[in-house]
């Protein structure tokens, strides 16, 4: 991959192009900046959470994108439903672990009154 | 009757029933009777029953030896020219063969033949092979009249002791020793104690007589050492008594020292202590002869002349010896003896032997003991320290005469000679009864050795038995006197003579006896005879050397000290008016069985120098057992450098030394006796006028000359000051030494530990801070702030990024 | 295998008497006998001594027993008797060789019955008796061990096992200042083992069994193992062999050398340090005053009765024997130290103020009179090789270890019983016992006699026996010698005088002063008893001892006449001829 700034003409160039695998994954990158950014700012744990999911979803996109046919070399033994099944099982991990955050997220309000993350700081060394 | 059997039963029977008393005492003694009262029959009955096997002894012998006159001169050789079969007791059953052969016209065969004496040995101690240390007998007349002489005088002394001693079966109260608490002590009595020390001190003694061995007579020679030590000491409680008893088994082991020398110096070279010739089993079951140290010294070859062994030759000539063959050392000794060697050997022997002598005869310069021996009980010193124990070393050195070389004698006559001399001027001015009468033993004892040593062999012996009866008989009159006057200082007495006529006659008679008194060329006490041969035969050796006429003059002019001092204690004590009335109205005669000791003994001191009609005397007697080869005049080369001759002692019993002899001994007595009464019963002189003329000397006299004092400095402290020394050595020196040695190790160990603690441990400690420190560095990232953490792993990834995008382009863009 | 050894009659015998103190002492350390029960400890702790004693006395003197069994000790016989061997330690030619002649057999005697007596005289301990009695056992085991092993290595083993329960016995038991007396005792002993484990070392890695014919090697009870490699050296750690090796002509001790000097001379002078520190001679016996002064009674009764006899059976069985050539040279060096203790200790003793520490200092002196009669090497050239004085030394020097094994222990335990009445040993503050304590006064004077040599009692044959036989070797140490006897009077009497004699007691509690109980008496009448019975019965002893004795001074005599005099080593001539004319050669005389 090419540094970011020399990537931006060719991602503005895009537009002009029928979509393809390179629109999916510029959507799924988006997704994960979106859900980094969600992370890093929310002091509201269930935001962080939220965040969470975008990124794990903009992850899903990018998998399901590479699975796309055209990418598939010729010879593949594959059925070409890898990017799609992977994708299936970061869902079901992510539930289980909203589930999970949730439950901490639950039990952290109930000790300290709050979901504020800043809050929480049991972890500093 | 075979004596050569019979006798060594008889002595030895004699000889053991002492010791058998002792141990009956010793483990029954308290029980026995009120106090132990019975101790004494004990006792008494033993030496008793030795005096009667003595008798036996002594009867037997003269049934088998009889004693004729020996004639002066030529036929001198009559009495002691008897068998020579020096019969050892398995070896030859007829040793006895006893007729006398007859007396020799030219006499001279007496000198090749040794004198009638039967040996042998009961008893081995260590068996090395060819060295043998055994218990055993030497049994001539000489021995047969020590054993008579011993065992009657220890009778009379016992029976005497179970009156002096009564005291002892009660409560004693010690007057002469002070408690703490101011008060004296009660003690128990210690009747029984005192004849079982008496009973082991005959045993002992009658052992030295007997022996047949040097190594015996050494054994025996401690025995009483420790006896004395027991007798002094027998009041223990005293401090003064106890510091006596130790000085006088001190002293005797100086002695000792030297005669282990000599024994050493006998044992090494010769490798037998045997006076006889000794027969015994050899290694291969055959009887072998190995010859004794009379016929070693003076072999029948050489006519019984003195002569070194060949055994001390060798044993000198040691680095030639390495140097010849085997087979030819034995031709060459003569030519080493020529040479000199082993007669150095010789003396060292002699003299070393007679350093024991020196010690337990109180000679000087080791006299110091005996006096202070008088803390004992006064039967005791009228035994021990007189008649036997301190005659024993003029017994040895009269039974060990053929071993000693002219030199050796010389050294004798001159030891006895300063011994009479110091001995009898500080009797003059002591004012203790008892002492008086030790420093006369002490210097009786020097007449003895002075005669021995000037050749005398018949005269020294002869004055050693008539001296130990009237020695002992003056001994028990002053403890009859102590007894009465419970005080030994003649200052507090006099005039006893009128409360105690017995005790008083009979002292007489001693005093009488011990100078020598009689009818010149009559009759006179015992000491009258032996005295003057003793006088004839250091004139005929002054004579003969006449460089040693100091000898003679020694002998004359102690008679006359002699004279004096006795008479002055008689008078004092016996003459005049009492001095302290006190002592007087107490004083009383002893009881019978105190006097009755006295009145026998006092007979004996004027019967025993008498020579019968047919011959029988003691100095008869004894002349049967003068060693082989001192019958003749000797002549020889003495180690002083000069020739010495040693005249016969039967010249001296003809003229002109019998009479000048006679004439002195009568003329010095005499006049002792009247300077003596002349200051106590006339009181023409003043001895206090006298001791004041002459001051200084009386001074010196009355400290006894200081050997004390200069023993004290010259040798105890010296001694504790060396203790001090090698005790401080251990303390200050090797102590300190190995602890400082431990304490290096310490400090060692302690720097050691130091440079643990310091580099080591701190190497690893700093480590150990320093990955610390980091952690503590490192914990601060961990903020526990979800938001950061988020944000760092952004920032990380993306960095991540970036320096993989730097690094690893190529990969990236392959 | 040699024959002999297939059969092995003394196997049981005497292995229980060396390890049957060791058993019942492992048996006592296991918690059976509860708390409290202390007196049946003690009551073990004898009965085991005693079974060990009647055992040695069953093997030393077969006719108390009736007929003689092949596992005893036939008396008159000079050669080991009653071999033991199993191999140990194969590897290194290690056996398990025990075996008793005339030198160790009245030792072991003398070790059990000293035994028996010290742990009568234990009763009166009552800390940690449990402790002391294992450790006392232990002890007994080391000590009978060391006498009766032939195999240099079980030799130093048994040594080693000797030392530890000796420290603890001091070290917990003693006195005051017991820990300063357990470690100087331990510090000194433990230099002269790593000064022996050197030469043991030394001795092994020179051997070479094959060197030896095969009579010797049975005499030596040796064999070469079949397994043994061709061409390679059979090293040997048996005495006996190592004894015939260093008397060969060819000795390889003599051939080989170190730093200039043969193995023979280094090896005789480690081993000569490492027993003279336990004899002990001046200047390395410190640590006995200090030791006895500390020890309680009955480990000083031991320490003075057995513990210093080592060295003198070390210096006859090892240094003599396996190192003739050094010791013919050296004779100079154990003669002069013997004599150097004798006048030493005796000066010494005349200044001690503690009754204890004065009786130790005689222990000084009394056993340089063993080191001066093992030393008189006077079987040379001059005398005609006529070994009898020299065997006289000897059998004086054994004589004197075993009297002096008895009058030692009993004045240790004459001091020992007063100590416990009043606490104190200040020469200088007793006085009058004899009327206080008549029977214990009248032992204690009959011992102390002992210890001062007069006749008719045990210290008296022997001490005349080594001065008369050292006058052969040389004439100044046989004066110095003769000279000692004074100052023992001296130092022996004046204690008597200040101790018993006199009219009152001077220090305090007094009024303890009670006459002796039965269990005292009946220590102390045996040991007065044996000085008597050896004192007029000297044979007793002579009976076992000589035969052995002559053997071995015939044996070197022999050596110093055909090997000794033509290959002496170069220090050894200069000695040996330089002491000959300390007083000897009348050259001078006219």
């Amino acid at each position: 991959m090419m540094p970011v700034v020399v990537a931006a003409a060719p991602v503005v160039g895009l537009i002009n192009q029928p979509v393809g695998v390179a629109h999916y994954l510029v959507v799924g990158a988006i997704m994960f900046v979106c859900g980094i950014v969600c992370m890093a700012m929310k002091r509201n744990a269930l935001g962080v959470l939220m965040g969470i999911e975008l990124v794990l979803n903009g992850a899903n996109v990018n998998f399901v994108a590479f699975a796309s046919p055209y990418l598939q070399g010729e010879g593949s033994r594959s059925l070409g439903l890898d990017g799609q099944v992977i994708a299936l099982f970061v869902i079901l991990l992510a539930a289980a672990e909203a589930a999970v955050a949730l439950a901490i997220t639950l039990n952290f309000y109930n000790n300290h009154a709050t979901v504020d993350v800043d809050r929480a700081d049991d972890l500093k060394g | 009757m075979d004596l050569s059997v019979t006798l060594p039963q008889l002595l030895g029977l004699a000889w053991l029933l002492p010791l058998v008393s002792f141990l009956v005492i010793l483990f029954f003694g308290p029980r026995m009777g009120h106090h132990g009262r019975n101790a004494a029959w004990v006792a008494t009955g033993a030496i008793g029953t030795s005096l009667v096997l003595s008798l036996a002894a002594f009867v037997s012998w003269l049934g088998a030896h009889p004693v004729t006159a020996v004639h002066h001169g030529g036929d001198h050789g009559a009495a002691h020219a008897g068998d020579h079969a020096e019969a050892s007791g398995h070896a030859e059953a007829s040793g006895h063969a006893a007729a006398v052969e007859g007396s020799h016209g030219a006499g001279h065969d007496a000198a090749h033949h040794g004198p009638v004496a039967y040996s042998g040995d009961w008893y081995t101690l260590y068996d090395g092979g060819r060295l043998r240390l055994s218990i055993g007998w030497y049994i001539d007349s000489l021995t047969v009249l020590m054993f008579v002489v011993v065992t009657f005088i220890a009778t009379c002394i016992h029976v005497y002791a179970s009156g002096y001693m009564h005291d002892e079966l009660h409560e004693v109260t010690d007057h002469e020793v002070t408690l703490a608490d101011g008060h004296h002590l009660h003690r128990p009595g210690r009747f029984p104690r005192f004849f079982q020390a008496l009973s082991l001190f005959c045993f002992s003694m009658l052992g030295i007589v007997i022996a047949g061995n040097l190594a015996m007579v050494f054994i025996f020679w401690e025995l009483v050492g420790i006896c004395s030590w027991f007798l002094i000491g027998f009041y223990y409680e005293r401090k003064s008594a106890s510091t006596a008893a130790n000085k006088a088994f001190i002293v005797n082991r100086v002695g000792d020292f030297g005669m282990l020398i000599g024994l050493m110096a006998l044992w090494g070279a010769l490798g037998t202590l045997h006076f006889a010739d000794a027969t015994a089993a050899g290694p291969d079951g055959r009887q072998v002869t190995r010859p004794g140290l009379f016929s070693l010294v003076r072999p029948a070859a050489t006519g019984h002349a003195l002569r070194v062994p060949d055994g001390m030759v060798e044993f000198a000539a040691a680095d030639k010896v390495a140097g010849t063959p085997a087979g030819e050392v034995a031709s060459r000794v003569d030519t080493w003896r020529a040479e000199g060697f082993g007669r150095w050997l010789l003396f060292i022997a002699g003299v070393g032997i007679f350093c024991g002598c020196v010690g337990k005869s109180a000679q000087f310069p080791l006299f110091v003991w005996l006096p202070d021996a008088m803390e004992g009980p006064t039967p005791v010193s009228a035994l021990v320290h007189s008649a036997t124990m301190v005659a024993a070393g003029v017994y040895l050195v009269g039974r060990f005469f053929p071993v000693l070389s002219p030199d050796v004698l010389l050294v004798i006559a001159y030891t006895g000679a300063i011994t009479l001399f110091i001995a009898a001027t500080i009797a003059l001015v002591a004012n203790d009864i008892k002492r008086v009468l030790a420093y006369s033993t002490v210097s009786q004892l020097g007449y003895m050795m002075l005669a021995l040593g000037v050749g005398g062999w018949v005269a020294g012996l002869f004055h050693l038995v008539t001296h130990a009866f009237f020695k002992s008989l003056l001994f028990l009159c002053s403890g009859s006197v102590i007894h009465a006057c419970h005080t030994n200082d003649m200052r507090k007495m006099g005039g006893l003579a009128r409360v105690m006529p017995y005790t008083a006659g009979t002292m007489l008679v001693g005093c009488l006896a011990i100078i020598g008194a009689g009818i010149p060329f009559v009759i006179g006490l015992s000491g009258y005879y032996s005295k003057d041969s003793i006088l004839a035969q250091a004139l005929s050796f002054a004579q003969a050397n006449p460089r040693h006429a100091i000898l003679f003059y020694a002998v004359a002019g102690g008679a006359a000290l002699t004279a004096f001092y006795m008479f002055r204690l008689w008078f004092m004590t016996f003459a005049g008016e009492p001095r302290d009335h006190h002592v007087a109205e107490h004083a009383h005669e002893s009881p019978q069985v105190m006097v009755m000791p006295l009145v026998v003994l006092a007979v004996l001191a004027v019967v025993a120098g008498w020579t019968l009609p047919g011959g029988f005397g003691i100095a008869n007697l004894l002349e049967q057992s003068r060693p082989a080869g001192t019958v003749e005049t000797a002549t020889g080369g003495c180690a002083f450098g000069q020739t010495l001759t040693v005249p016969a002692e039967y010249l001296s019993h003809g003229e002109p030394f019998h009479s000048v002899a006679t004439w002195t001994a009568f003329g010095t007595a005499l006049g002792g006796v009247l300077l003596a009464a002349a200051m106590y019963v006339w009181r023409v002189i003043s001895p206090a006028a006298v001791a004041a003329l002459f001051r200084p000397v009386s001074t010196f006299l009355a400290n006894r000359w200081y050997v004390d004092e200069l023993y004290h400095a010259l040798f105890v402290v010296p001694a504790h000051g060396l203790a001090a020394v090698a005790s401080g050595i251990d303390q200050g020196l090797i102590d300190p030494l190995i602890n400082f040695l431990a304490w290096t190790t310490r400090q060692v160990a302690a720097v050691d530990a130091w440079i643990d603690r310091t580099f080591i441990d701190g190497l690893v400690n700093t480590t150990a801070n320093a990955t610390w420190a980091l952690g503590l560095e490192l914990k601060k990232l961990q903020t526990g702030s979800l938001r950061q953490y988020v944000t760092f792993i952004v920032a990380g990834v993306v960095a991540l990024f970036v320096i993989a995008s730097i690094f690893f382009r190529e990969a990236f863009a392959g | 295998m040699t024959p002999e050894t297939l059969t092995q009659p003394a196997l049981w015998p005497l292995s229980l008497i060396v390890f049957l103190p060791a058993l019942v002492a492992a048996a006592l350390s296991l918690p059976l006998i509860p708390r409290g029960r202390e007196e049946l400890i003690r009551w073990i702790t004898l009965a085991t001594t005693v079974v060990v004693f009647v055992l040695s006395l069953w093997m030393a003197w077969p006719s108390l027993f009736g007929a003689a069994g092949p596992a005893q000790f036939t008396v008159g016989e000079a050669g080991m008797q009653a071999v033991v061997k199993k191999p140990w330690i194969p590897a290194f030619g290690i056996d398990y060789l025990l075996g008793v002649d005339g030198f160790s057999m009245p030792l072991v005697v003398l070790t059990t019955f000293l035994s028996v007596l010290a742990c009568a005289a234990s009763w009166p301990i009552t800390k940690h008796v449990k402790a002391y009695h294992v450790l006392f056992l232990l002890l007994e085991t080391g000590m009978l061990g060391v006498f009766v092993s032939l195999d240099f290595f079980l030799f130093y083993v048994f040594w080693e096992v000797m030392l530890l329960p000796m420290y603890f016995l001091i070290g917990i038991w003693g006195g005051p200042r017991r820990e300063y007396a357990a470690i100087k005792f331990f510090l000194y002993t433990l230099l002269g083992s790593v000064l022996m484990l050197i030469a043991v070392l030394m001795l092994y890695f020179t051997s070479d069994l094959r060197m030896l014919s095969p009579e010797q090697l049975t005499r030596a009870h040796a064999a070469i193992p079949a397994a043994a490699a061709a061409g390679q050296p059979v090293h040997t750690f048996n005495l006996l062999a190592l004894a015939e090796l260093g008397q060969l002509p060819n000795s390889p001790f003599a051939a080989a050398r170190v730093w200039g000097l043969s193995v023979e001379t280094w090896a005789f002078l480690l081993l000569l340090i490492g027993f003279v520190i336990k004899v002990p001679v001046v200047p390395v016996h410190t640590w006995l005053p200090d030791a006895h002064v500390e020890a309680p009674t009955p480990i000083s009764m031991i320490l003075a009765g057995v513990l210093l006899k080592l060295g003198g059976y070390g210096i006859l069985r090892i240094c003599y024997p396996i190192c003739p050539g050094a010791g013919l040279a050296l004779a100079w060096l154990v003669c002069g130290l013997g004599v150097v203790s004798m006048v030493y200790g005796a000066f010494a003793a005349l200044a001690q103020k503690d009754f204890k520490r004065m009786v130790a200092y005689s222990s000084v002196s009394h056993m340089g009179y063993v080191m001066l009669g093992l030393g008189v090497w006077s079987a040379v050239a001059g005398s005609g090789f006529n070994p009898d004085y020299w065997a006289q030394g000897v059998n004086g020097a054994m004589f004197q270890m075993l009297a002096h094994g008895i009058s030692s222990a009993g004045m240790f335990f004459m001091v020992g019983v007063l100590y416990d009445r009043v606490h104190h040993r200040n020469l200088e503050e007793f006085g009058g016992i004899f009327n206080r304590m008549p029977v214990y006064a009248g032992l204690a004077v009959a011992i102390f006699f002992a210890g001062l040599g007069l006749p008719g009692l045990c210290g008296f044959i022997g001490e005349v026996l080594v001065t008369l036989s050292s006058w052969n070797y040389s004439r100044v140490l046989a004066a110095v010698s003769a000279f000692t006897v004074i100052l023992t009077a001296a130092y022996i009497l004046w204690a008597i005088q200040r101790v018993y004699l006199g009219p009152e007691y001077k220090g305090p509690h007094g009024d303890h002063l009670t006459p002796m109980t039965g269990r005292e008496l009946a220590i102390a009448a045996p040991l007065v008893f044996l000085a008597i019975l050896f004192g007029v019965a000297p044979q007793l002893i002579f009976n076992y001892v000589t035969p052995t004795v002559n053997r071995q001074v015939q044996t070197l005599a022999d050596w110093t006449r055909d090997v000794g005099t033509k290959s002496t080593p170069p220090v050894a001539g200069a000695a040996a001829s330089g002491d000959l004319t300390f007083l000897g050669g009348e050259t001078s005389a006219p």
